[in-house]
C-alpha cells in the first residue's frame, strides 16, 4: 500500500461530516499527512451560493484550529457534482488523495438502506481506501 | 401534429419547497395550451415502464434499491434528490411516457412528440439517482429503439451535462450523444475530451460553454462541432433532452438564452431527423416557471410551424473561443488511441 500522504474528507456541514472531519484531522496528525476538505456543490446550492459554501469553509477552519492541526497542511476544495461523484474523483488530481474519509450517512435518511447513503455508494465504487466514520448519535442504532 | 405524452408528475412526486416540483408540469401544459393547436394536438397516456424496459439502462440492484427506498417512505437520496412513497411509480410513469411517445409517432408516421413528464432523467446513472433524476427517461426510450435496430441521436441542450445518459451509452455505437452545457457547473462532467468508449469513439460530443453564453454560441456548438458527426452518423431517430434551464431567467445556472433561442435550436435539431415522425422531445430541467412556459411554447411552435410568441434570439455573449477549443480538444482526443476515459466522464 502506498504511504498515506494526502487524506480527503467529505464535508457538507452535517453532524456526520463533522465527526468525519474530526477523525480525518486526527488521522492526518498521526500520519503526518496533508488534509483536503472536499465539498460537493449540488444543483440546489447554485441558488444560494456562495454564502452557504463560505459558511461551511468557516466551520472547517474552526474544526482545524480546535484540533491544533497545522492549517498550512489543510486545504478546502469545492467541486461541482453530487457528493459521491465528487469524492470518487478525490483519488485523481487536483486532490490526489490516498485515503477518503466520510461520515456514515451524510444526507440520507434511512439507516440500513443503501440508497441515500454516500458512504455506501462510495464503498461500492471507490478505487482508493475509504474510512467510514460513525457519528455518535446515529452510529449505534 | 403534436403528440403530447403525459402529463406525468403533476402531483405524484413532490417535496414542499423543492424547485423540481409539480408546478413545472403545469407551466409546461400551459405552454402547450398557448399554441391553441385544436385537432393538431393529440395526447397519449402510456403505462409505467416495465422492469425489462428499465434494465436495458439501469442495474437490477439499483431498481431494487429504489423500489425498497420508496416503499419505506422515501427521503433524501442526496442533497439535491428526493424520493417519496409514490416516486417509484412516478418515475416509471415518466419513463413509460417516452415509450408511449415513440409508439404514437410510429402509428402516425408523422408529427413530433413532446414528453411532458417528470421527474427528469438525464443525470440518472446506471446504478445511481442524482441531480433530481431517478430513472433516465430518455435513455430508456433510446435503448428501446436500439433494441429494434434503430440508430439514435440524443441532443441534450439542458444547461447541465447529462452525465447519466453519457455514461449509459458511452460505449454503444448505435447512440450518438451530443450535449451543450454550462461549465464548470453541476455535475462536473462533460469536457470536450470525453468522446465515448472504445466501441463508440467519437459518438459522445460535449461542448462546454462559459456562463453568459448566448443562443448564437449554442448554435455554433451544434453547427460547427456536432453537425459533422451527426451527418456521418445518420440517425434514424432523434431524441432531445429538452431542458429549459439555459434560459437567462433560470435560477439554476447562468447561460443567457431566450425562448426564441430554443425555437431556433429546435428547428436546427429537427433537421437531423431522417423524416417526419422521428423526433421526440423530453422535458428535463427548467425552473423559472414563466421562462419554462414561454420556452415550451416557442420550441413546439417552431417545430410545428405554427404562429407563436417568443423573445428575440440572443447573440454577442462570450463563448466562441470555448467552442473552438472544444473542437480542438475533441480532435486531439480522437487522435489518441490510448486515451481511455471512464464513462461518467469522471476525469
Ligand atoms: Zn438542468
Amino acid at each position: 500500500m502506498t504511504p498515506i500522504q494526502t487524506i480527503a474528507v467529505g464535508f457538507d456541514g452535517s453532524p456526520d461530516a463533522q465527526a468525519a472531519a474530526r477523525c480525518a484531522l486526527e488521522l492526518a496528525n498521526q500520519l503526518g499527512a496533508d488534509l483536503v476538505f472536499v465539498h460537493a456543490t449540488g444543483l440546489l446550492e447554485h441558488i444560494d451560493e456562495p454564502q452557504a459554501v463560505l459558511d461551511l469553509e468557516e466551520t472547517v477552519w474552526v474544526l482545524t484550529s480546535e484540533t491544533g492541526f497545522d492549517p498550512g497542511r489543510a486545504r478546502w476544495h469545492v467541486d461541482n457534482g453530487d457528493p459521491c461523484s465528487v469524492l470518487l474523483r478525490a483519488g485523481e488530481p487536483p486532490i490526489s488523495a490516498d485515503l477518503v474519509v466520510v461520515g456514515s450517512r451524510g444526507q440520507g435518511n434511512h439507516v440500513g438502506l443503501p440508497l441515500g447513503s454516500t458512504s455506501h455508494e462510495l464503498a461500492e465504487h471507490t478505487t482508493i481506501p475509504i474510512v467510514i466514520v460513525p457519528n455518535g448519535e446515529t452510529g449505534n442504532r | 401534429m403534436l403528440i403530447v405524452s403525459g402529463p406525468v408528475g403533476g402531483s405524484e412526486h413532490h417535496r414542499a419547497g423543492h424547485p423540481e416540483g409539480p408546478t413545472r408540469i403545469r407551466a409546461v401544459m400551459a405552454g402547450i395550451d398557448d399554441l391553441h393547436l385544436g385537432t393538431d394536438l393529440q395526447t397519449v397516456h402510456g403505462s409505467p415502464a416495465e422492469r425489462q424496459q428499465l434494465t436495458r439502462v439501469h442495474s437490477a440492484s439499483y431498481l431494487d434499491e429504489l423500489t425498497a427506498f420508496c416503499e419505506a417512505g422515501g427521503g433524501d437520496i442526496d442533497p439535491d434528490t428526493y424520493a417519496t412513497e409514490d416516486s417509484w411509480l412516478a418515475a416509471r410513469s415518466a419513463a413509460g411516457a417516452g415509450l408511449a411517445a415513440i409508439d404514437a409517432l410510429r402509428q402516425h408516421n408523422d408529427g413530433v412528440a413532446f414528453v411532458a413528464a417528470r421527474p427528469p432523467g438525464h443525470h440518472a446513472l446506471r446504478d445511481r439517482a442524482m441531480g433530481f433524476c431517478l430513472l433516465n427517461n430518455i435513455a430508456v426510450a433510446a435503448a428501446a429503439l436500439v433494441s429494434e435496430g434503430e440508430r439514435v441521436l440524443i441532443v441534450d441542450w439542458d444547461v447541465h451535462h447529462g452525465n447519466g445518459t453519457q455514461e449509459i451509452f458511452w460505449d454503444d455505437p448505435n447512440v450518438l450523444y451530443v450535449s451543450t452545457h454550462q461549465w464548470p457547473l453541476f455535475p462536473g462532467s462533460g469536457k470536450a475530451r470525453e468522446i465515448g468508449g472504445p466501441h463508440s469513439r467519437g459518438h459522445t460530443v460535449n461542448v462546454p460553454l462559459p456562463p453568459g453564453a448566448t443562443g448564437d454560441i449554442v448554435r455554433r456548438a451544434i453547427d460547427e462541432v456536432a453537425f459533422p458527426v451527426i451527418d456521418s452518423f445518420a440517425p434514424t431517430w432523434v431524441l432531445v433532452s429538452a431542458g429549459f434551464d439555459a434560459h437567462r431567467a433560470d435560477p439554476m445556472a447562468d447561460l443567457a438564452l431566450s425562448s426564441g433561442d430554443f425555437a431556433d435550436l429546435a428547428r436546427a435539431v429537427a433537421g437531423f431527423a431522417p423524416r417526419p415522425g422521428r423526433l421526440v422531445m423530453f422535458l428535463e430541467g427548467g425552473y423559472d416557471l414563466v421562462a419554462l412556459q414561454a420556452s415550451v411554447t416557442a420550441t413546439l411552435g417552431a417545430l410545428l410551424g405554427t404562429s407563436y410568441e417568443a423573445e428575440d434570439t440572443t447573440s454577442g455573449g462570450i463563448g466562441a473561443e470555448m467552442v473552438s477549443q472544444a473542437k480542438a480538444e475533441r480532435a486531439d482526443a480522437l487522435g489518441r488511441a490510448d486515451l481511455v476515459l471512464p464513462p461518467g466522464g469522471l476525469l
